[in-house]
């Protein structure tokens, strides 16, 4: 006779790692004594947990949160290549109400957790420029879609392997990106055509550059335009990290080491 | 408080013909009291009133002031006045009454003195000494108290992105510091021998100026030097450089650090090495 927690069972049967996906503190007590290791998976360590992926953007797509915790957990070391895996998440606002079981594979590397954490820039910096790209993608600058290209980290490089349009409208000003009036100066800034420059702790260096990187071995999906290119190929030359927002489909996307590696639509923000 | 004192004076005075002449008709009484009653109960009586209402208004008058002055948003959150606020009141009515409480007492101090009260003549006197004195401690140790408070709250602000736990006896340290001060100047207004805290003060000061001096020698002139750099910018991110033996590409700019990466090597130099050694700008 078969119960409904049956249907349970079988997900969470033999599973080497709990993943909890940004649990409350009550929610992680009750399973953190459980005989398998315990994962939380969340923008901030809030609960303590001794195994903790930090989550820096959070994702609206299921399949990108859970492959982006499970990367994080790879690269800790916490989870294996082949090990079964049970995900506790909140698909719709912040109770756990999906329970999931992932095989993980080392082809689920997809480098976007290796983006946030090991990038030259800092991540927190690298969430910020996310968060502009997604903001004008949404929003669009004064209601009309708009193309953003942003260079970040390695801003030394990046500026000896391009040359100004015009004017730098940032020459000898000390701003960062992650406030808010700075947002707004970017947003802007954005019709004028031309990669922005981002130093490694968020000073913005530069707007208005054209960037030279050779294009040679550059693998970006074909039917994507030059502002993709540029910016997919200073990647490959520089340790920098491109983010590109695409004035003809409005995604953002970001390119580091010369691949793209992640692609999302604003709108699901 | 000042009333149900000031007023039975004269009352009870009134009241003295009053046992002798009951028998007489009320208009006459008043017509008594009116004679009977020397001119400097009545001087005393207009002082004490004037005292009063002077003393309300100046309550009233400081606390517009300080609240047109912005007093009650600079002091929000201190211990001071959320203690003040949990006892139904706040710092500024506190500040506020005192004034008008200081103006009570003068007043009924310049009463005494018209009524000629003979009652211990000298200890009053003393208190018409003190008193100001008094009032003067009192507002410098509010003062203080507040001062320090927000000091507290201002210095744990700016060290709110260092997450270093240790770090958090600094902003205690500095309203302690405050206080301290505030309470030497106030007994010392009051007239108690604060010989011994000064030195105490003297030697706290020295040593802070002193170790701090030490510790933050380096730091203090790179920091002078990051100034010089951040706001002329004699070179930029992306220039090559080279300081000293340590030449590259310039990655950032920061007020303590230049960080410049060389080949394979990432060189973290001090702004004062700038100053020291200066910066030649390869072309």
């Amino acid at each position: 006779m078969a119960t409904l927690s049956d249907l349970l069972d079988d997900i969470v049967d033999d599973v080497d790692g709990l993943f909890l996906f940004s649990p409350n503190a009550s929610y992680y007590e009750r399973f953190a004594d459980v005989d398998t290791e315990v994962v939380v998976v969340s923008p901030e360590n809030a609960v303590d947990a001794e195994h903790h992926v930090e989550l820096p953007l959070e994702f609206e797509n299921i399949k990108s949160r859970v492959r982006f915790g499970v990367e994080g957990a790879l690269d800790q070391d916490l989870v294996g290549d082949g090990d079964e895996i049970a995900c506790s998440i909140g698909t719709f606002g912040g109770d756990p109400d999906t329970l999931l079981r992932v095989r993980v594979a080392e082809s689920m590397r997809s480098g976007v957790y290796d983006m946030f954490v090991n990038s030259r820039a800092d991540p927190g910096v690298i969430r910020d420029v996310f968060d502009v790209a997604i903001e004008l993608g949404k929003k669009g600058q004064k209601g009309k879609p708009v193309g953003a290209l942003f260079v970040v980290g390695d801003a030394g490089k990046v500026m000896n392997k391009s040359r100004p349009l015009s004017y730098n409208p940032f020459e000898k000003s000390h701003v960062h990106v992650g406030d808010p009036i700075v947002n707004v100066m970017l947003k802007e800034f954005s019709r004028l055509d031309g990669a922005f420059v981002i130093s490694d702790s968020g000073k913005i260096v530069s707007a208005y550059r054209y960037l030279e990187p050779s294009a040679e071995g550059v693998d970006i999906p074909k039917g994507l335009g030059a502002r993709h290119m540029a910016g997919g190929a200073i990647t490959r030359d520089t340790n920098a990290t491109a983010i590109v927002l695409s004035e003809s489909d409005g995604l953002v996307r970001a390119f580091k080491g010369g691949k793209m590696i992640l692609e999302v639509d604003p709108e699901d923000y | 408080m000042a009333p149900p004192v000031a007023f039975p004076r004269p009352s009870a005075e009134a009241s003295l013909p009053l046992s002798g002449v009951a028998d007489r008709p009320l208009q006459s009484i008043v017509e008594d009291l009116l004679i009977e009653l020397p001119a400097r109960v009545w001087v005393a009586l207009g002082v004490l009133i004037l005292g009063l209402v002077l003393g309300y208004l100046t309550g009233i008058v400081v606390r517009r002031l300080l609240v047109r002055v912005g007093v009650p948003d600079a002091i929000e959150g201190t211990a001071f006045e959320r203690t003040a606020r949990s006892l139904g009141s706040s710092t500024v009515a506190i500040i506020s009454k005192l004034a008008a409480y200081f103006i009570y007492g003068v007043a009924i101090l310049a009463t005494l003195s018209v009524v000629r009260v003979n009652v211990a003549d000298r200890f009053w006197n003393e208190v018409a000494a003190l008193l100001p004195q008094l009032f003067v401690a009192i507002f410098i140790l509010i003062l203080g108290i507040v001062f320090g408070d927000k000091i507290e709250l201002v210095v744990a602000e700016r060290l709110r992105a260092v997450k270093v736990p240790s770090i958090g006896i600094l902003p205690t340290i500095a309203k302690y510091s405050i206080i301290y001060i505030a309470t030497l100047i106030a007994l010392s207004q009051v007239g108690v021998a604060t010989l011994a805290l000064v030195v105490l003060l003297a030697a706290y000061l020295a040593a802070l100026i002193f170790l701090g001096g030490i510790a933050f020698r380096s730091m203090l002139a790179s920091g002078a030097a990051g100034v010089y750099l951040l706001l002329n910018q004699p070179y930029g991110i992306g220039d090559e450089i080279r300081i000293g033996d340590r030449a590259g590409v310039v990655q950032e700019v920061e007020l303590f650090v230049t960080r410049v990466e060389g080949e394979g090597t990432e060189y973290i130099v001090p702004n004062r090495a700038v100053f020291e050694q200066g910066v030649s700008k390869q072309r």
